[in-house]
């Protein structure tokens, strides 16, 4: 029967086998057909800085009110905010603002600079479409009024109105709300108004959610879509920026001419990328990095050019404060006495040795970062304050009503670093015996876990750095607490029903702050000593340690980055969002030049 | 003939339908709201998130009942229109995929295809030779044995961290468009070395041994031996042999693609190559379940045409098959 | 290959026997094993169906027996195999003894290389290297184990049924066997896998074992489909036994050694699909497995670090054991299957 074979069936097989190989070569055929229209430049690092470290998904909106998915550059090099605030030094720094000023309780009177250009993106050519003056600002401010769904609709409740004339701005505001106001002023970027290039025909479901693939900009740099794709973002510098020509920043410019920040899948890829010099600029959390610097020294071994803000311990600087987020409103962690063992059992400066070999600071019990140093109530921490004591964690857990049950501590899996800390914590109780387990779910079902109050411990940090300690403490004491906390406010459940009347006291202060105005400083420190010392006293959150401000350059393309040592005022190296526009990145890029 | 076809396409019908069923249905059976990681990327204050909650429910279709959410999900797979990617917000799953499928196309048919005849060859040498069968054999079980991944981070370390011969990550360098340059070809043809090899190495093992095998069984039948009478030259008889035992590897083709998929997701995970597997992994690490079921849909698919495929390659070759496809139709 | 997703099938033609409307085309007149990725391809008793039970007359087994050990002792596939396989199952015993660390203890001063004091190094956290593998490969036996009997009872249990019964019993278990054959077992994993709360163990090898029984069953039904015509088996159903004591009693023990190639793949299959899943980062917490140890090791940067006694174990060991297995099944099958012993 197998003598019919008359060819062999080898080369059929090969045929039909090659067709389907065809078959998706043709598909790229289509997707190149469509691509091929665009210029294509293959960027040199020569003109380019790369980076990483920002961007967890693939660049795809330049929309500034769609927070947390806007691709990096979004605020900072497109859009930009009123006033910078640099942690470092604690100072803010008119930006698009040249001034601004309460004249009473509940008037605030800014002035624009002048000469400030929408540019639309390298694709439209970076055409000026038109200047920014006082009505964009009063467009951006009122949103918070007409659309319900943009990020900063709590000014709804405070401002009453505001107009403008050329550029200077006065808004009113129906009660003082300094600490609301304050943060619009460095933290919310000004949109432009018009109805022809800029959003003010937009309805709201295009201001929450729409691309804007095709950005009409203030800022530094312009969006170059044609370079970017799903793993980067690329800009190219606006030469119609403002900042060159204002003096008292110190003419502000870039030596480079493109920025690529690449999308970032996880550190180990990060750590590769930047080693093989592909990227200038990690922000992200590189295992193992401060051993590669020391390395580095002796006999200028291969990874000579590394570096980071500070050339010892803790090598970053801070960014938030990591807490351990006991769930208040199950048992055993509704117990004070409970609360206070883990707190005391916990080892910080181990995870600050072996999770991330001292490239973070272990937290002061009040998790106020170093920046905030000077809000630090220390009386108070020396009263109430814990530490690392096997002892007094074995005491305390005497005192409460534990009774053996298993408690969970949950982070996101593949969130490494925050997972081998748990794995570290669940030892130390286990030590003191405490039955702790590590839970990893995926990160949609650890959020619905906190979000929904099922959780044991999770754990969380606080949203960010801030110039003063009220975010911190509106995120940690913010009621009502409803069934489903959707908003990362008060996610530990601190409230009547879990605490008593404490909780109510403890959101009054903080509302007591937003009243409060911002030079009053007496009466504000009071307060914050007033809200430490419920901190310490109910310890609605167990503050661990600061995560870093990651940050590692690379000298083999670009210098001059952000150092300790180095003289002069130093800027943040941080491209996250809510850094690279707001607290002052911006300037650091401004000092780099080519190696 | 027909019979035979239809029912091959019924059962694949089928399964197709069980597989979208399921796919669809696990996402929205598992307790949770499928929008909470989504909407938190938001950042918005309570209020303004109870409004968008609402606004994103009723733009990703989870206000109607299932049963019409499942019947809008079966049109949208005729109209391939899988939904808008959370991941990608706001850019259509299809067009996602679009973007990625050359990439995993690109390594796995090539590795599949060369695996395919490179260990058939070496099967049948192993087979011919004592030697050869007491090297290639040993090291076909062990390679059988081998963890893509692991394999996968041994040619990254080597050839990439440690001799920096190649790059170990990414389908492409940083500032390149994904556009057909000489330029870009070169640059993307270096980063796919690496996964093209690891993928294509442990592929090989189990054709080796399968074709080795089916060759040992077909030299001991009948019909061999009574070649070997007639005083048929060796060679020709080992011609015979290999003819015959290449129809039962290549159903073992079809039966192999499932771990061939596997291996493919994991070695897209560690050389970062961003294919449909890396997507499909990012998915599910990021709770996009629209992204999720259009690369589970997209592998489901791949998977059941390359079984038909090689039906119908299985069906052109086999003698037996043309002489009764013949006969049916004289 | 894995064999994750079709282990079992290879030793026997399924259509060969199987009636016409079985999954390979009918005209496969050689009805060779077609299996995944040729593995163990064992075309052995393809022609005649049925090899290792081609004997089984009352009083034969113990002759043969004899006859099997004779080749077993002889064969060296199955003489490596074993010992590979066996050597591993007294580290997993006894290592425990061998270490003086903890699997997940962590020292204070970062990774370092092989030395007396560790004997394969530590971890990025200091963790002890060897003490984790042994630990690992206690973990890998116990998934393989147990991933190997849910899928070889389930597909015994659908094989039986659908062998023995026949008609519309086995029309209907046959399609579920073709539609969960074709859904790729990774892929269905990782999407559970996503949405369960953690995966224990038991639970790994459990879902493991829910998809990759279509090709044990499938074989397995084949099998019963020619016992079940036999002369000992009509006997017992002239005496009035009950099916399930007739699949027990007579067809089962004379597919034994059949059953337990068919258990030793999927045992191999299940260690390096679970290896997967914990690579991916989707396996139990809290347990050191050797894919658990892969993946920390990739995401801790162990390839740039250059912390290659971190890596390269766990894979090593996988391939060893799941190869040893593979050697061990081909031996055996040469034992059991005399057309084979030639070579």
């Amino acid at each position: 029967m197998f003598a019919r074979k008359k060819k062999g069936f080898l080369g059929v097989a090969a045929v039909v086998l090659a067709g389907s190989l065809v078959v998706p070569l043709l598909a790229i055929g289509t997707t190149a057909s469509a691509t091929t229209v665009r210029p294509h430049v293959t960027l040199s690092h020569a003109n380019t800085v790369f980076s990483s470290g920002v961007m967890y998904s693939p660049p795809t909106v330049w929309n500034p009110n769609a927070q947390g998915s806007f691709a990096t550059g979004t605020e900072g090099f497109l859009y930009e905010t009123l006033f910078l605030y640099n942690p470092i030094t604690n100072k803010y720094i008119p930006w698009l603002a040249n001034s601004g000023k309460w004249t009473s309780t509940t008037k605030y009177v800014l002035t624009l600079r002048g000469g400030i250009k929408w540019v639309s993106d390298v694709a439209n050519g970076q055409a000026v479409k038109g200047f920014m003056t006082g009505a964009d600002v009063v467009f951006t401010i009122m949103l918070a009024k007409t659309d319900p769904g943009i990020y900063y609709s709590n000014l709804a409740n405070d401002v009453s109105g505001a107009t403008a004339v050329g550029n200077t701005v006065t808004v009113t505001f129906k009660h003082p709300a300094a600490e609301d106001w304050q943060s619009f002023l460095y933290q919310d970027p000004i949109l432009p108004s018009s109805s022809v290039y800029g959003m003010g025909d937009w309805n709201n479901a295009e201001l929450n959610t729409d691309a804007n693939a095709a950005p009409v900009a203030s800022g530094p740099m312009s969006l170059d879509s044609a370079n970017t794709n799903s793993e980067e973002v690329c800009y190219t510098t606006n030469p119609n920026w403002w900042g060159a020509n204002v003096k008292s920043l110190g003419n502000p410019s870039f030596k480079f001419g493109h920025w690529c920040d690449t999308v970032n899948s996880s550190n180990n890829v990060e750590l590769t990328d930047f080693l093989t010099g592909a990227i200038d600029l990690s922000n992200n959390f590189l295992p193992g990095i401060a051993a590669l610097i020391h390395a580095a020294s002796p006999g200028g071994s291969t990874y000579g050019n590394i570096s980071t803000y500070y050339p010892r311990p803790p090598y970053m600087l801070s960014a938030n404060t990591v807490w351990l987020e006991p769930n208040l409103s199950k048992k055993p962690m509704s117990n004070l006495y409970f609360r206070k063992a883990v707190a005391a059992a916990v080892n910080e400066s181990q995870i600050v040795n072996v999770d991330y070999t001292n490239l973070v600071d272990a937290s002061n019990p009040t998790g106020l970062m170093p920046s905030q140093k000077s809000y630090i109530d220390t009386a108070a921490v020396k009263q109430y304050g814990f530490s690392f004591s096997k002892a007094t964690a074995k005491a305390d857990l005497k005192k409460s009503n534990y009774k053996g049950q298993t408690v969970t501590i949950e982070c996101p899996a593949g969130w490494t670093d925050w997972m081998a800390a748990i794995n570290l914590i669940v030892k130390d109780l286990k030590g003191v015996g405490i039955k702790a387990e590590a839970l990893f779910p995926s990160y949609a079902t650890r959020t619905s876990d906190i979000e929904d109050g099922t959780y044991d411990f999770a754990i969380d940090n606080n949203a960010s750095i801030a110039a003063d300690p009220y975010n911190y403490f509106y995120r940690m004491f913010r009621l009502p607490v409803q069934k489903v906390q959707s908003a990362q406010d008060n996610w530990e459940r601190f409230d009547a029903a879990t605490v008593g009347g404490v909780a109510g006291k403890a959101w009054a202060l903080v509302k007591d702050l937003n009243a409060t105005a911002m030079t009053a400083k007496t009466a504000r420190q009071a307060i914050f000593n007033k809200l430490e010392t419920i901190e310490l006293q109910y310890l609605p959150e167990i503050p661990v340690w600061y995560n870093g401000a990651w940050a590692q350059y690379s000298a083999s393309h670009w210098k001059h980055w952000p150092h300790s040592t180095a003289k002069g005022d130093q800027y943040t190296p941080v491209m996250w969002a809510g850094w690279l526009g707001q607290m002052t990145t911006v300037l650091a890029l401004a000092q780099l030049a080519h190696s | 003939m027909r019979r035979y076809f239809l029912k091959k396409i019924s059962i694949y019908l089928l399964t197709f339908w069980v597989a979208v069923t399921i796919d669809w249905g696990i996402p929205r059976l598992m307790p949770g709201n499928p929008l909470q990681v989504f909407l938190l990327k938001f950042r918005a204050q309570p209020d303004a998130a109870k409004y968008l909650q609402a606004y994103f429910y009723k733009a990703f279709g989870f206000n109607e009942p299932l049963w019409k959410q499942y019947l809008y999900y079966w049109d949208g797979i005729f109209h391939w229109n899988l939904g808008v990617s959370m991941f990608y917000y706001p850019t259509p799953v299809a067009t996602v995929i679009g973007q990625h499928i050359f990439y995993t196309m690109g390594l796995l048919v090539p590795a599949i295809i060369c695996a395919y005849f490179v260990g058939n060859r070496l099967g049948a040498m192993a087979a011919r030779r004592k030697v050869l069968d007491n090297s290639i054999l040993p090291a076909s079980y062990l390679i059988s044995g081998t963890p893509y991944q692991w394999f996968a981070m041994l040619l990254a370390f080597f050839l990439g961290a440690l001799w920096h011969l190649l790059p170990e990550s990414n389908a492409f360098a940083f500032g390149t468009t994904p556009v057909w340059t000489w330029t870009f070809i070169g640059n993307f043809l270096e980063h796919w070395i690496l996964p093209f090899l690891s993928l294509f190495f442990i592929m090989l093992g189990g054709w080796a041994i399968g074709m080795r095998n089916l060759i040992i069984y077909e030299l001991e039948s009948d019909y061999a031996h009574w070649l070997q009478m007639l005083g048929s030259p060796a060679r020709l008889v080992r011609r015979y042999a290999y003819r015959n035992a290449v129809l039962p590897q290549l159903t073992g083709l079809a039966l192999a693609l499932g771990t061939f998929v596997a291996g493919q997701i994991v070695t897209e995970i560690v050389f970062n190559y961003q294919g449909v597997g890396l997507l499909f992994f990012n998915a599910i690490t990021n709770s996009d379940i629209f992204l999720m079921q259009g690369a589970f849909l997209l592998v489901i698919i791949g998977v059941l045409v390359a079984n038909f495929v090689i039906d119908i390659v299985y069906v052109l070759v086999d003698p037996r098959t043309r002489v009764s496809m013949m006969g049916a139709e004289g | 290959m894995t064999d994750a997703d079709a282990p079992a099938e290879g030793m026997r033609p399924a259509s060969g026997t199987a009636p016409a409307g079985s999954d390979p085309p009918p005209v496969l007149a050689h009805g060779t094993a077609p299996d995944p990725d040729g593995m163990a391809a064992q075309p052995g008793a393809a022609t005649e169906a049925v090899a290792p039970v081609s004997s089984p007359l009352p009083g034969a087994p113990k002759r043969r027996r004899h006859e099997f050990l004779y080749f077993a002792v002889r064969n060296k596939k199955l003489l490596v195999g074993i010992s590979v396989v066996g050597f591993f199952v007294l580290v997993a015993i006894f290592g425990p003894w061998l270490t003086s660390y903890a699997p997940l203890a962590t020292g204070n001063t970062g990774w370092h290389p092989p030395s007396g004091r560790h004997w394969l190094g530590t971890t990025y956290f200091d963790e002890d290297v060897f003490s984790q593998v042994v630990y690992g490969i206690r973990a890998s036996f116990e998934v393989g184990v147990l991933g190997g009997c849910f899928s070889v009872l389930l597909g015994m249990l659908v094989g039986f049924t659908a062998g023995y019964r026949g008609g519309w019993m086995d029309e209907i278990l046959n399609l579920v066997t073709n539609v969960v054959i074709v859904i790729p077992l990774f892929a269905m994993l990782l999407i559970i896998g996503g949405y369960l709360h953690q995966l224990s163990l038991l639970w790994e090898a459990a879902l493991i074992g829910m998809f990759s029984w279509p090709w044990a069953a499938r074989a397995i039904r084949a099998q019963t489909f020619t016992l079940k015509n036999r002369e000992f088996v009509g006997l017992a159903r002239l005496s009035g036994e009950s099916s399930s004591k007739i699949i027990w009693r007579e067809i089962a023990p004379n597919m034994s050694s059949y059953l337990m190639l068919t258990f030793i793949l999927l045992f191999g299959g299940a260690i390096l699909t679970a290896s997967f899943i914990d690579f991916v980062g989707l396996g139990p917490q809290g347990v050191v497995t050797l894919g658990t140890m892969m993946n920390n090791a990739f995401f801790w940067d162990a390839l740039d670090l250059h912390i290659w006694w971190w890596f390269l174990p766990p894979g090593a060991i996988i391939t060893c054991i799941v190869g040893g297995l593979y050697l061990t099944n081909a031996g055996l099958d040469e034992v059991f299957n005399p057309k084979l012993r030639s070579l």
